[in-house]
């Protein structure tokens, strides 16, 4: 019997395309038409963290909860190799903050099996908040680590992790079952071959909805959820817009009278702070 | 008529094709251009991948798609690099001949390397004395102590200098009537006395390798024929109208997109008169006149891929869409030029690239006359 | 769910972060929020710090004049390595003992951890990466967070559970100011029972920490002078004029995301924006970068925006106070000579 993993993925508006999002006037409602939506970038990390950590005898589940349309990017995440695919689906999920959203998946994960690994991104594009691995674990009151840049196995029934914290790595050793949230800097995820794409049509895509799930539904969607959404608006940019023109040399001078302006001292090198060169 | 869609999966495997060519093929279209290289170091990549093989069956390490699924392939590639994509087309000829005519020994033997992008394949049919005037060929092949001895000169050949099985076509005799009897051997590249020539330095399509292919005394054995002898010229003519014109129409289904996409953010980043340039007429007839050309040609490529697939003659079907989508990949890319104004023959635009590429393709199996005669012919023989 | 009653939780708690001993700035900074709320609501009550690790005496002494009324200091052996199930558990005990109306946490990789682990823990909602933190006159919190790599903010309230708690990322607060003379008042927690309670059970095993290979010369939340390249750089060579720039004007160089696909950059550490650093730089360079939304979000609080792009249209400008369009490479070249000729003569 192999490892059973399951690989926590999120359908996101692709973040190439974040500079169109508007905020309807009116509605006061974001608005994202003609974004196309892929699947969640550091998903694929923690993707392709589970497919190498598989081996022959493994299963690989990914599982998301989203809207019904979702069943496409499970079908791309099935072409990328994984092996079975679970969907949770219902308009009482929708508007779940990370603990509403973490409750739900975890409920699903319970009923879909015995996971020795749950892997997940670190973060998605969209909300980014970075808090559902870590919520997720705690529901299921396991442990987890979030940031895993390398992953190997020791022995049957832990693995050695490394993470990486804005200035340091640390080494740890984690008893299974776990969670692991998957640095981008752990893996370069595997290209979707056509053999890939033709096989995930024979896949088994499972779809449960609240019904099928032990939840309560004062937890669930926005109204179980802790933390409420107030208004959104679009960030402040205020700035002066000065265009430049010239050639390269007559911009290189006038750039210099800006710099100046703002308190470098161009003469010496010796500017606001002491150090020496950049990277 | 059916309602003419691609299917989910056509349309995720699309998607996968992309994904490989945003990542390892559109940053280097440009460099491949500049520099004329054939990116030959993708072939293991592209080959795990299936496109090596999109349409060989599973049982030989090959996708197991079909043609509609090639052309997928090919459009999504020269979207970006349509010289990556005639190497790519190219080397399913050599795929093809040896899939579609050779025996099950034969497959066995070459295609799982060849799918997995282990081997490049090729087919060398065309010769100085010219690609259309089939029968004339020249080079010949002699049965000598139970070997065949192969002699003479390709050329205009892509692959010709990286492919690692080469199909060649020669003349072995004559019938009763006198007429030149043609014959296809599987050549391994690295046999002694078969060497690459002259390399040509191209118009367009750079970044594949055309060239002259020399056989000086090559050695085969005669279960290196593929069928029988006689049998080269069904073999090469209807490889070359099936799948090589099947694999130019769908390159330049792929540039003409590349038309589009590339006209398109032009017109909508360029400011002009205090609006995007894409808010002028003139500029959106232009826009309108690609995009009609794209739709015609992609519908030509894609019905003819269709009617392969489904098994039907479809000569005539891919003579026309060779035809229209060439054409159109001209039209169009000087029409985005024209859009463009200065910036349109600027090197740091892709254009003018897409320009060359359709330019080069038009005479990349059979001009436009040539396809012209085709349909001609099968029209007044009322098919 | 439960939901808790809102007036029996008084005060504003800031977790501070210390890393290989060292009191990390972005707990300074997330006093000097706590600090502001208190101005503006008095009611809310006062500001305590929390800080755990092992040794950490220095570090504690450095906070204790931060401007926070209380330091609570947790000193322990075990806590020498970070460990997120011990912390957590430390951490809900003095929450639960203190019943804090507010936790403010760094939005660092392992802080966040504990942010969200503790809003399992606490059942109680966490808002992320926080922009920005208002209260009102009953103590309740309005968090502005970004969502959409900064392109859209949105308000978030946690207005029937307690603690409100939030993260907030290294460089978007202002450090706080004590008043000349005024050091916090001192308190140890006692965690050896959690601590044996915890490491009895927990599955997970520190092993041990290395400190990353610092960048040299000014680390990018320090420097003076940002110069940023983007993807349009095109090289590794032309790469290198954005360090020369930045050598000759004592900054550092960042990035975006591209720059470290293309191997020009060797990791995150220098990359700006949403899921890299906040930066405010007192002049900020872009050259060749496009400016998407998750990499402005990094930086548009620097005082002066200079941005360099071919296109005109590049978002990147939007945001700028300077704009140059053309050759990033043209005119980072002539920037350099130009400063190299003034400085000869």
């Amino acid at each position: 019997m192999g490892i059973s993993i399951a690989v926590c993925i999120k359908p996101v508006p692709d973040p190439a395309h974040y500079d169109k999002i508007k905020i309807d006037p009116v509605k006061k409602t974001v608005v994202r038409e003609g974004i196309p939506t892929i699947l969640n970038p550091c998903d694929k990390h923690a993707l392709e963290a589970a497919l190498q950590l598989r081996g022959p005898d493994g299963l690989v589940t990914v599982i998301a909860m989203a809207p019904p349309n979702a069943e496409e990017t499970l079908r791309e995440a099935l072409a990328m190799g994984a092996d079975a695919a679970v969907l949770l689906t219902d308009r009482a999920f929708a508007g779940a903050d990370t603990w509403a959203t973490s409750y739900t998946l975890a409920a699903g994960l319970k009923k879909a099996g015995n996971f020795d690994l749950i892997l997940t991104g670190t973060e998605s594009a969209d909300g980014a908040t970075t808090q559902v691995p870590a919520q997720l674990a705690e529901w299921l009151s396991w442990p987890h680590l979030w940031n895993a840049v390398a992953i190997e196995t020791a022995g049957e029934t832990a693995l050695k992790v490394k993470t990486k914290a804005e200035n340091e790595w640390s080494d740890y050793q984690i008893g299974l079952p776990c969670l692991l949230a998957v640095s981008r800097e752990a893996n370069k995820p595997r290209l979707t071959s056509l053999m890939g794409v033709m096989k995930a049509k024979k896949k088994p895509l499972t779809v449960w909805n609240r019904c099928d799930l032990d939840v309560e539904d004062a937890s669930l969607g926005m109204p179980g959820s802790p933390t409420q959404p107030g208004a959104i608006f679009e960030p402040e940019m205020g700035r002066k817009g000065i265009v430049l023109s010239g050639d390269a040399e007559e911009i290189a001078a006038q750039l210099v009278e800006k710099l100046r302006s703002a308190g470098l001292s161009i003469e010496t090198g010796d500017t606001c702070a002491p150090g020496g060169a950049g990277v | 008529m059916q309602f003419f869609q691609f299917t989910e999966e056509q349309d995720m495997l699309r998607k996968a094709v992309r994904e490989f060519v945003d990542a390892e093929v559109a940053p280097k279209a440009k460099e491949w251009d500049e520099n004329d290289h054939c990116p030959v170091e993708l072939w293991p990549m592209m080959g795990e991948l299936g496109l090596c093989g999109v349409f060989v069956p599973e049982e030989y390490g090959g996708a197991g798609l079909g043609m509609t699924e090639r052309a997928i392939v090919l459009e999504e590639i020269s979207r970006h690099s349509a010289g990556l994509g005639i190497a790519l087309m190219t080397h399913h000829l050599g795929v093809a001949a040896i899939l579609y005519y050779g025996n099950e020994d034969q497959k066995k033997r070459y295609l799982p390397d060849l799918c997995s992008g282990k081997k490049v394949g090729g087919l060398s049919v065309t010769e100085p004395g010219g690609g259309s005037d089939f029968m004339g060929q020249k080079c010949t092949g002699e049965l000598k102590d139970g070997m065949w001895v192969l002699n003479g000169r390709k050329c205009f050949i892509t692959n010709s200098h990286i492919a690692d099985v080469d199909v060649w076509t020669v003349i072995t005799g004559q019938d009763e009537k006198g007429r030149p009897v043609m014959t296809a051997f599987i050549i391994d590249g690295d046999a002694e006395g078969h060497a690459p020539g002259r390399k040509e330095h191209k118009l367009g399509l750079r970044g594949s390798v055309t060239g002259d292919v020399v056989c000086n005394n090559v050695k085969v054995a005669p279960s290196q024929m593929l069928q029988k002898e006689g049998a080269g010229a069904k073999i090469a003519m209807t490889t070359i109208q099936e799948v090589g014109r099947a694999g130019m129409s769908a390159i330049n289904v792929g540039i003409l997109r590349g038309c589009i996409e590339e006209g398109v953010k032009f017109a909508n980043e360029r400011i002009i008169y205090g609006k995007p340039l894409s808010k002028v007429q003139a500029i959106q007839l232009l826009i309108g006149e690609c995009r009609v050309e794209y739709e015609a040609a992609k519908l030509l490529t894609y019905r003819a891929a269709g009617m392969r697939d489904a098994g039907i003659p479809c000569a005539t079907e891919f003579a026309c869409a060779k035809y229209f989508s060439t054409e159109a990949a001209v039209r169009s890319s000087k029409r985005i030029m024209d859009a463009m104004g200065g910036y349109g023959i600027v090197n740091e635009y892709p254009v003018g690239r897409f320009l060359r590429d359709g330019l080069a393709s038009i005479a990349a199996g059979g001009t436009s006359q040539i396809q012209l005669l085709i349909a001609a012919g099968a029209t007044l023989s009322g098919k | 769910m439960k939901t808790t009653n809102p007036a029996d939780w008084k005060g504003i708690l800031v977790v501070g972060e210390i890393t290989n001993c060292r009191l990390q700035p972005v707990s300074h900074e997330l006093v000097g929020k706590a600090l502001q709320l208190k101005q503006d609501c008095p009611a809310a009550g006062e500001v305590s710090v929390v800080l755990i690790g092992s040794g950490i005496a220095a570090a504690g002494k450095e906070m204790q004049t931060s401007g926070a009324d209380e330091l609570i200091l947790v000193d322990h052996s075990q806590c020498a390595l970070f460990h997120n199930d011990l912390y957590a558990a430390i951490l809900k005990n003095i929450i639960e003992a203190r019943k804090p109306s507010v936790v403010l946490f760094p939005a660092t990789a392992r802080y966040q951890d504990l942010a969200s682990m503790l809003g399992i823990r606490l059942d109680t909602g966490v808002a992320a990466h926080c922009v920005d933190i208002r209260i009102n006159e009953t103590g309740d919190i309005l968090a502005v967070v970004p969502a959409f790599g900064g392109k859209v903010l949105g308000d978030i309230l946690c207005p029937a559970h307690r603690p409100q708690m939030a993260t907030a990322k290294p460089g978007i607060f202002r450090p706080g100011e004590a008043k000349p003379g005024h050091t916090a008042k001192v308190s140890a927690f006692d965690a050896g029972g959690v601590i044996a309670e915890t490491m009895g059970k927990t599955r997970l095993v520190a092993l041990d920490a290395a400190s990353c290979a610092v960048p040299e010369g000014i680390p990018l939340e320090k420097a003076p002078v940002v110069v940023c390249g983007g993807w349009g750089m095109g090289s590794k060579e032309n790469w290198q004029l954005l360090g020369e720039l930045a050598g000759m004007l004592g900054g550092a160089v960042g990035c975006t995301r591209p720059a470290i696909d293309e191997g020009w950059m060797p990791d995150e550490s220098s990359m700006i924006g949403t899921s890299g650093k906040v930066i405010r730089p007192k002049v900020y360079i872009g050259a060749a970068l496009s400016g998407s939304s998750h990499h402005v979000c990094g930086m548009k609080d620097s005082d002066l925006i200079i941005s360099i792009n071919n296109d005109p249209q590049a978002a990147i400008f939007e945001v700028s106070d300077i704009r140059v369009v053309g050759d990033a490479k043209q005119v980072l070249s002539a920037l350099i000579e130009r400063i190299r000729t003034i400085r000869s003569a």
